[in-house]
């Protein structure tokens, strides 16, 4: 065996021990970074009008209706008027349901489902 | 009265259904008759603002004004980029006709009697136009922008339509 030959195999032992002993330790899973989902409002539907979200992520509600409309969860969020063309951003941090329709046309509802992990 | 008008509106906007070989109105006619729908229920809507008070009843009458304006602002503005002259029609006159016959007829009543005769009306309107957004304008309509607009304005109706029968039930429990 040359010198050049036993020092590869060396450095290889080595990388090895090192992707083991990187392994080998718990690394923790890095937090999901937060996204920005939309939800368009138009023709008087929420689309998506079931949208599941992460702890953190952002909910912008777009209106591109000719009407205005809101975005309503009982004893949840409310955004108020959103005039055509307008938008409202939410950022949901607490996981569970949130049922909501247009207060101005309560036949338009929708949910957004706030889960960890998945 | 009620019935009447209802009955008026029906024909109004049954004229075309009537001879379906012809069964088609020009863009001057539907841009006519577009704004004249939505001014009636504007109109009516104003009315249960100002004379209801059931605050769901009131706050429909609200949304209608702001909803039915919306539309006319949107139609004004395209008709205005097309190049399109109104045209009255027999239709866009019945419906004016039925419009007024129906706030005489509001106008008379007070109290539960308005809110039902208001909410009936509603629904009634709702559905014939519908119907005819369905089977006479969208149909007819030449210009792509003008037929993009139905299009898009129609989910409104339904909507409205909805929410009426749900007041009208609303209405027919609380007796």
């Amino acid at each position: 065996m040359t010198i050049g030959a036993s020092r590869t195999i060396r450095a290889g032992v080595t990388v090895m021990g090192l992707l083991l002993l990187s392994c080998s330790r718990s690394a923790p899973v890095p937090p999901p970074q937060p996204q920005i989902h939309t939800v368009v409002i138009e023709g008087m539907r929420f689309e998506p009008a079931d949208l599941t979200v992460q702890p953190g992520d952002t909910v912008v509600w777009m209106n591109k209706d000719l009407f205005a409309h809101t975005a309503t969860a009982d004893g949840g969020f409310d955004s108020r008027q959103i005039d055509p063309g307008g938008s409202w951003r939410l950022t949901l941090q607490t996981p569970g349901d949130l049922p909501y329709i247009c207060a101005l046309h309560p036949t338009m509802k929708a949910i957004v489902r706030v889960r960890t992990g998945g | 009265m009620k019935v009447m008008y209802v009955a008026g509106l029906v024909a109004a906007l049954a004229i075309p259904a009537g001879n379906a070989s012809a069964q088609s109105v020009t863009d001057p006619q539907i841009a006519a008759i577009v704004v004249t729908a939505n001014q009636v229920d504007i109109d009516a809507g104003k009315l249960a603002a100002a004379q209801s008070t059931n605050p769901e009843v009131k706050k429909f009458g609200q949304q209608m004004v702001a909803d039915h304006t919306g539309v006319n602002k949107s139609a004004t503005e395209l008709v205005t980029k097309l190049k399109v002259k109104a045209e009255d029609n027999d239709t866009s006159k019945a419906l004016k006709a039925g419009g007024e016959k129906n706030l005489t007829n509001l106008q008379s009543l007070k109290g539960a009697a308005f809110d039902k005769a208001y909410v009936d009306n509603e629904v009634a309107y709702h559905q014939q136009v519908l119907d005819a957004v369905d089977k006479t304008l969208i149909p007819s309509a030449s210009n792509a922008e003008l037929k993009a607009l139905l299009v898009k304005v129609r989910p409104a109706f339904v909507a409205h339509l909805e929410h009426a029968k749900h007041i009208q039930g609303t209405l027919a429990k609380s007796k």
